[in-house]
């Protein structure tokens, strides 16, 4: 039995930290947040896929790297702590569907080299949860709206949920932008008029939500990571009342349960990891707790980074925020909390 | 990362599992509730179980083999206790001496005193308590006063030990006493303390849930041999402190399984008395989420132990998760219950599975106990995260 990560492990995550650290400084995310409507550089994407992140989990014939839920777990937490802007979670899913799905080898090869982004649109509204779904099918054509698709604008295919199934719709889009809070994150609403193939039963999308969860845990948990160490180097350095701030108890304590909280998020994250790649039957409510559970933690210890900061934490200038409104986005989306939470209670029978 | 138990390890849960589903006859929360039991055939039904457990190999499992152990490890001696607990077993009687004498007589003690000590100590024939705490030395524990003077072969014991689990029944007691008044943590001496001892009395303390489980302890002139210094004069507070670091399992794993069970208990019962609407899941779903990432600290304490790591501050964390979770907990519990949940287990109304009353009362005790949550946050900021002392 063993924990820790395994010596390729390790090798990927110190490869995956570096070269994030590298080339998304969170100095380039301001700028590219601002000044590219894309929201993400095309050419940093591309050497995304050179590094092979982006096939991580494909078979091989697509070039992908046949790797598990806990590598993808690994490389996930690494985009977090760097705050990569960018669909690359969104991507992710959207291969795992198709890969489910079978066939469609050449999407998938451009999936994983970069050429090609596919995202997954299935929010039926932009504030209810369970809103009827507006997708019309008939005669291989689909019809209807989608709300908080994400980078559509990007994408060259979206795959389409729908209580009958998912489908495949190439573009072009009609898209309609949705600003958020979060500028590393782009939605859009997509109207659809589209030839569609339909690629998979309803079921097949149902059963990658633990996935989808697990996932968005791991990025959630590398969100709240970096922004407590951030804040752990300030309170030690920032003085007040002639003493570094983190000497205060009121500090030490609220620290002590916001580390308490990441280390149990990358407890529940890893072990859930764990359990997909191993078929464990805990894996359904494993996925769901780590997403619930981050989700909170990360929203809290995201604030309190701010806080601790005082003034200059309510900088733009300072890029904290980053951490907070993707923690939001990750909470909100990829099953949000009440979601899980049904999910966890089903899982556990109750 | 291979969280597989391994083959020797899934034989031995599985051996385990079968000797315990032969041994525990009837569930101790069924015992509890038995209207013919009282604080004294509960105590005796204890010493007879752990008298089996003994018999079957499962006590001091990660003793050496001579001292009556089994040479196993803290994995073992977790899967055991996360075992005990999915069987609910009775508690075991002589835990204190179990789980902090008997490690520090193993380590630090004579051949003599665990020749003498240990044999009745795993047969539960003596009974220990843990004679630690004063009135103005809880967590500040360096601070305590209780004295011992050494006069010829014996020392003479003046002072006084306070909330004492198990002092009102337990037939020894091992204390830490200052035998150095002027240092602080080099002054303080393990002293082993028969509590017939004249000049030792023991009193009764009223604990919240109504029961006397613990209680305080003075000392009197009492005169205690040399023989029962364990390790060298003044070095007490080493002693105390590595003892107190070999307690830690991954005990995660043990609260998470009777946590899932309570949970079911619990869904079991809104469902019953028809609360089942959306408020009331959220609530429940919350509990099961938060046991779940208990669980997963669990899993991967047990793992780094396998793996041959010795847990740090983690044991930090894990006390402050569970400690402050089963307060959420029983909390929750007994609002979910409505006034039922308030009713006391003697009470023939009163919900059958779980004793919500007293588990609720009983949680406020655990963030107190063995290192208060505040406490435990200090360490965590001092040796996690070292941040920088106060002065
Ligand atoms: C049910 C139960 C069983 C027990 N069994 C035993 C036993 O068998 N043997 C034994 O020796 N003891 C036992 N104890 C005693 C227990 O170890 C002490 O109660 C504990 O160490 C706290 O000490 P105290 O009661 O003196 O409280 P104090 O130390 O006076 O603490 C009071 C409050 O102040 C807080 N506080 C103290 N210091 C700090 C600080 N530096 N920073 C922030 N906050 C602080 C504490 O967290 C607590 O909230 C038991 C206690 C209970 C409740």
């Amino acid at each position: 039995m063993r924990f820790e990560l395994s010596d390729d492990q390790r090798l990927l995550r110190d490869s995956a930290r570096d070269f994030l650290a590298a080339e998304f400084p969170l100095e380039e995310t301001q700028r590219v947040v601002e000044h590219d409507p894309r929201g993400f550089d095309p050419a940093a994407w591309a050497r995304l896929g050179e590094m092979g992140y982006l096939g991580l989990t494909l078979p091989a014939e697509v070039g992908g790297q046949q790797l598990g839920a806990v590598e993808l777990a690994i490389v996930l937490e690494e985009m977090g702590r760097a705050c990569v802007p960018g669909p690359y979670l969104d991507v992710a899913l959207a291969a795992a569907l198709l890969a489910a799905a079978g066939g469609r080898e050449r999407l998938l090869a451009e999936i994983a080299s970069g050429k090609a982004i596919v995202t997954i649109a299935r929010q039926d509204a932009a504030f209810a949860g369970e809103a009827p779904c507006g997708i019309e099918t008939a005669n291989g054509k689909l019809r209807g709206r989608k709300y908080f698709v994400p980078f559509a604008a990007e994408a060259q295919a979206l795959l389409v949920t729908t209580p009958g199934g998912v489908y495949r719709t190439d573009a072009p889009f009609a898209v309609t932008p949705l600003p958020t809070l979060d500028p590393t994150q782009r939605f859009a609403r997509v109207d659809f008029d589209h030839v569609a193939e339909r690629m998979a039963a309803a079921d097949v999308v149902a059963g990658l939500e633990p996935l989808a969860a697990a996932a968005a845990a791991a990025m959630l948990l590398g969100v709240m990571s970096r922004a407590f160490e951030i804040t752990l180097d300030y309170v030690k350095t920032r003085q007040a009342f002639g003493r570094p701030i983190g000497s205060f108890q009121a500090l030490q304590h609220r620290l002590a349960d916001a580390l308490l909280r990441v280390e149990s998020t990358r407890s529940a994250v890893y072990r859930a990891a764990w359990c997909l790649d191993n078929a464990d039957p805990d894996a359904a409510l494993a996925a769901a707790s780590a997403k619930a559970y981050a989700g909170d933690a990360a929203r809290l210890v995201c604030g309190e980074s701010i806080q601790m900061h005082g003034g200059i934490g309510f900088t733009w200038e300072l890029g904290l925020h980053f951490f907070l409104k993707r923690a939001k986005t990750l909470e909100s989306h990829y099953g949000s909390t009440e979601v899980q939470l049904e999910r966890a209670l089903a899982a556990a029978g109750l | 990362m291979d969280l597989h138990l391994s083959e020797r390890h899934l034989r031995f849960r599985d051996e385990l599992r079968a000797w315990l589903e032969k041994n525990v006859v009837r569930p101790w929360r069924e015992e509890l509730r038995d209207p013919t039991a009282s604080e004294d055939s509960l105590i005796e039904l204890r010493r007879a179980w752990q008298k089996k457990l003994h018999a079957g190999g499962y006590l001091g499992l990660d003793w050496p083999k001579e001292w009556g152990g089994r040479g196993a490890t803290a994995v073992e001696k977790s899967i055991f206790e996360a075992e005990l607990v999915r069987a609910d077993a009775p508690p075991i009687l002589n835990f204190l001496g179990l789980s902090l004498l008997g490690p520090a007589l193993i380590h630090h003690g004579s051949e003599e005193q665990r020749r003498r000590f240990i044999p009745p100590m795993l047969s539960a024939d003596e009974i220990w308590c843990q004679g630690f705490s004063e009135p103005g030395a809880g967590s500040d524990l360096a601070s305590l006063k209780t004295a011992a003077r050494l006069e010829g072969d014996e020392f003479v014991v003046n002072g006084q030990k306070v909330w004492t689990t198990y002092g009102p029944w337990a037939d020894w007691i091992f204390v830490l006493a200052r035998t150095d008044a002027k240092n602080r943590y080099g002054g303080i001496s393990f002293i082993l303390v028969e509590l017939r001892t004249p000049g030792v009395t023991v009193r009764p303390l009223r604990q919240i849930t109504g029961e006397s489980e613990f209680g305080e302890v003075f000392f009197e002139d009492a005169r205690v041999p040399r023989a029962n210094l364990v390790g060298q004069i003044g070095e007490g507070w080493k002693i105390a402190m590595t003892v107190l670091a070999y307690e830690r399992g991954a005990t995660a794993l043990a609260y998470s399984t009777r946590y899932s069970r309570d949970l079911a208990a619990l869904a079991h019962a809104c469902r019953e008395v028809g609360r089942t609407g959306p408020a009331v899941r959220e609530k429940l779903a919350r509990l099961v989420v938060e046991n779940e990432v208990m669980r997963a600290n669990g899993v991967r304490m047990l793992a780094n132990l396998a793996d041959g790591k010795i847990p740090g501050p983690e044991a930090s964390m894990e006390k402050l998760f569970w400690s402050e979770f089963d307060k959420r907990f029983r909390d929750t519990a007994i609002d979910l219950l409505g006034p039922g949940g308030l009713l006391l287990r003697s009470c023939s109304e009163a919900r059958p599975e779980v004793d919500w009353a007293r588990e609720f009362l009983w949680s406020r005790a655990e963030t107190i106990f063995s290192g208060s949550s505040e406490v435990q946050r200090n360490i965590l900021a001092k040796r996690a995260l070292s941040l920088p002392q106060e002065g």
